[in-house]
């Protein structure tokens, strides 16, 4: 069952450090959910101290074996070793009372509580066995707390700790959802993508606090997409693909495109995407768009096929530069010309009629529509011109047309009616992108097209961006994702405190030149939070 | 706006209707008493006799039964459920209980009858409980069932006559004064002792709620329920927990009702759940759970007692009692929803 073809000296590395005794360990698990082998006989070990990486596409596993551990699933088959006692399965309370603590990629909070109840409670149930028939300790759940919100750099005062998790921005939360894995005296701590929504400074913060973790003897096990970030810092890999492990082993021992490989069993050319070059006729100009404190006075502009790729710190502007362009966030001042036509964009329809397509960052909340089919959704924007003259929608023209976007998507399915839901983050971002498609827009804005996309469907999605822009249409990419920016753009635009400030070719530019221009001049206070933007309106 | 954020105190970024809209969005019930305190104000404006202390004890008297029913629909939406069975395990639970009684064993003591009370509405909202956890059904349609199953059993077969004649200890229970006075125009004035009942049954409530696990579980579960069984809660003990809490409250709202009125009707009660919710909702409670005090709920319950027995005094016929209830949980709603926007 071994596919470690690829994984080399995993043996020799494992010998050559004194391993600690183990803390958990898992062997042979099998799981099924109806007629899906989920996990197909995987097994591997964790030891105090160390950092691991499961690595994996979406849907090879990495989920399941997660709850298996934390206690959510039961495996159908196998062994799991805590501590040195065998369990056929655990339950939620077993988890965590041994220990075994999980930041979730939905980070699981509990939005009308407090910071300090979502931090500490939890660490009063695990004390009591679960039972909930005990006193609630007021002065022991700040104590805890404050304790743990100042591990991971939070405030630790009475009124932060009497916030309502409801009321903080997002990165906030994220370390909210860490520091009640470490409130507990956690003995291994899961963090299921726990960088999707930090900027760099702020997973700064969050490798200081892992290594602190580690250090006291934590195990930590990362699950994640972002291979750069492994590197970083370092430990071991642990790769499944189709519900099997297929390698595990130092990270050092593997390049990126090794792991690439292992995790999608096929090549992944990690070089540039861009291949086609900008054209010199010039598609929009947006001119001194500002929305103070957000935006101040942005110019640039875009030539037909030209892909500009924007980039800045979670509150330098960027965010707010996509939702002014879209007119989901409308600028107060400044305007933006499309093939000449200058107009204000003050709501997303008009950005629409203007040929100007917005596929927003979080497509759960502000994009799809997950219970409804991947038919309805593609045709969501075009519903009005396939209908007749009585309001009836031509279902026949609307089918061919959602099948041509899949195709041109390359969606893994050709079953239109199957719910949005059911798919893939990867393939939910291009039934989007494919919806936008529909109304053939100038100029496609694309907000953070990869966020929580596996590398393959990142490959295909990139492709798709590639072929978009050589069919003549302008595309702006928004990402903190500066190798995404570096492999796929023509030119990349810094933002900081609502301006650009540097524009680099980006043939000629490196993450770290991008970097730079990204902290600049940044009071180093400012950089923490990320602006609480309110989408005010939608189509 | 950014690194200001951190504190909630210094989120609003510009000065006093910003600052009051988070103060509403926090404390909800700041409204329902505003709301309370101007109908007071206008009513005895108009009409100064509102002001007597028989009005008082009047309104005092009515919020008992309401305040109980209402403490208990507080806690299954706190926990983002809801209940519309508790009226029915009311009228069950005091008609069966009141027939066995006088059947049985008329000199039965106070006491015993009442804690029989609570533990035979305890015993149907487990029945509840075990419903809404095991069928995977939402509480509103597992209580509209269980209601019309619970009102059914009891008057396809435990009776339909009208108890005119209470054992004699629960029609003493009924009138025994806790405070008695002569009013001014000479009659006799009685606070009766039940309606401690209600601020005892009221902290208690706060206690569970807000010092001890079970109730920061029912916040937790009313926050989101499948994040909360993530964290180790368990949903079953809770949900057993909520049922059977209300349904002690609702046995034992019922057996007041019936000692106060000096019968007991099996037709009473049922159909009055529209009023409660509307008070719970009035006092701050979110309907999709996770929010609410005990405060705004008893606020919530004076606010529709209030509406309803002092209309009358300054001359609006009693059929716009519902005009004006209605008219304030529109407006309320729509205060809440503002202020939850603007902050």
């Amino acid at each position: 069952m071994s596919h470690a073809s690829i994984a080399p000296a995993t043996s020799a590395a494992s010998a050559a450090t004194t391993p600690a005794r183990p803390f958990l360990e898992l062997r042979g698990i099998h799981k099924r959910f109806g007629g899906v082998h989920a996990l197909r006989g995987v097994g591997f070990t964790i030891r105090p101290g160390e950092a691991y990486h499961l690595l994996g596409e979406n849907g090879c596993g990495k989920s399941t074996v997660i709850k298996i551990m934390s206690g959510a699933h039961a495996p159908d088959e196998g062994e799991i070793i805590l501590e040195g006692t065998s369990h056929r399965s655990l339950t939620a309370i077993q988890s965590l009372s041994a220990g075994i603590e999980t930041v979730y990629q939905d980070l699981s909070l509990l939005p009308n509580l407090t910071v300090a109840e979502n931090v500490a409670l939890s660490e009063q149930l695990v004390a009591h066995g679960g039972r909930l028939a005990r006193l609630f300790d007021r002065a022991r759940l700040r104590e805890t707390a404050a304790t743990a919100l100042k591990a991971v750099g939070l405030p630790a005062d009475r009124a932060f700790l009497s916030t309502v998790v409801s009321d903080l921005p997002l990165a906030q939360r994220q370390l909210i959802a860490i520091a009640r894995a470490i409130a507990t005296r956690a003995k291994m701590v899961i963090m299921d993508e726990p960088t999707t929504s930090l900027t760099r400074r702020e997973v700064d913060n969050l490798i200081t606090v892992v290594e602190r973790l580690r250090s006291e003897g934590v195990a930590v096990l990362f699950v994640t997409h972002k291979l750069d970030e492994c590197y970083r810092i370092g430990g071991h890999a642990i790769v499944f693909r189709d519900g099997q492990c297929v390698a595990q082993g130092p990270l050092a021992d593997y390049t990126k495109q090794q792991l690439a490989e292992l995790m999608t069993g096929r090549r992944i050319d990690a070089e540039r995407y861009r291949t086609g070059t900008a054209g010199t006729e010039e598609l929009i100009a947006v001119r001194g768009l500002s929305r103070p404190p957000y935006l101040r006075d942005v110019s640039f502009t875009v030539h037909r096929g030209e892909i500009v790729g924007i980039t800045g710190l979670a509150d330098s502007g960027r965010n707010e530069l996509a939702m002014a362009i879209a007119g989901v966030m409308p600028a107060v001042d400044g305007s933006i010309a499309v093939e000449g036509r200058v107009e204000r964009i003050r709501h997303p329809a008009q950005a629409i009629r203007l040929g100007i397509g917005y596929v927003p960052e979080d497509r759960l909340a502000e994009g799809l529509f997950l219970d409804k089919s991947i038919l309805e959704n593609e045709i969501a924007l075009v519903v009005r011109q396939l209908a007749n003259a009585f309001g009836i929608v031509d279902q026949a023209k609307g089918r061919a047309l959602a099948d041509t976007l899949s195709q041109d998507m390359r969606l893994n399915t050709r079953n239109l009616d199957l719910p949005v839901g059911a798919l893939s983050g990867g393939n939910q971002q291009r039934v989007l992108i494919g919806r936008w498609l529909s109304i053939r827009p100038k100029l496609l804005v694309l907000h953070g097209p990869t966020v929580g996309v596996d590398v393959g469907s990142k490959d295909t999605i990139y492709r798709v961006i590639q072929l978009l822009a050589e069919q003549g249409m302008g595309l702006v990419i928004v990402s903190d994702d500066l190798p995404e920016l570096l492999q796929n753009c023509d030119r990349i635009l810094v933002m900081n405190g609502g301006r650009i400030v540097a524009e680099h070719d980006a043939r000629a530019a490196d993450e770290d030149l991008l970097y730079r221009a990204m902290l600049a001049a940044k009071p180093a206070s400012a950089a923490q939070t990320r602006p609480a933007v309110a989408t005010e309106s939608r189509p | 706006m950014s690194a200001t954020h951190l504190h909630d105190s210094a989120a609003a970024p510009a000065g006093r209707p910003n600052a009051f809209m988070a103060l509403v969005r926090r404390r909800p019930e700041i409204i329902t008493f505003a709301l309370l305190l101007a109908i007071c104000v206008a009513v005895s404006l108009i009409n100064p006799a509102f002001l007597q202390p028989s009005s008082l004890v009047d309104i005092g008297r009515a919020s008992v039964v309401m305040g109980l029913f209402a403490l208990g629909v507080f806690i299954i939406l706190a926990a983002g459920g809801i209940d519309v069975s508790f009226t029915a395990i009311a009228a069950f639970t005091m008609y069966s209980l009141t027939l066995l009684v006088k059947n049985h064993w008329p000199d039965a003591p106070i006491a015993l009858v009442l804690v029989a009370a609570v533990a035979g509405g305890a015993l149907l909202g487990v029945v509840n409980g075990l419903l809404v956890h095991h069928l995977k059904v939402p509480s509103l349609i597992v209580t509209i069932g269980t209601q019309y199953l619970f009102r059914g059993i009891l008057l396809a077969f435990i009776g339909t006559v009208w108890i005119m004649s209470l054992p004699p200890n629960m029609g003493a229970f009924g009138r025994l004064p806790l405070v008695q006075f002569d009013a001014a125009d000479g009659r006799t004035i009685t606070l009766p002792f039940y309606f401690l009942v209600l601020p005892a049954a009221a902290l208690g409530t706060w206690w569970m709620l807000n010092r001890t696990l079970m109730g920061r579980a029912i916040f937790a579960v009313g926050g989101n329920a499948n994040v909360a069984e993530r964290l180790g809660y368990s949903l079953r003990t809770i949900h057993i927990f909520l049922f059977a809490y209300a349904g002690g409250l609702a046995g034992l709202a019922g057996i007041i009702h019936t000692c106060a009125n000096r019968q007991s009707n099996p037709f009473d009660l049922v159909g009055s759940e529209i009023n409660v919710i509307a008070a719970v909702v009035l006092g701050g409670a979110r309907i999709t759970g996770g929010t609410g005090s005990v405060l705004g709920t008893l606020l919530g319950v004076l606010l529709v007692v209030v509406v309803n027995s002092v209309l009358v005094m300054v001359g609006i016929p009693s059929t716009w009692q519902r005009v004006v209830v209605g008219s304030f949980i529109l407006l309320a709603a729509a205060f809440f929803v503002t202020a939850q926007k603007k902050s």
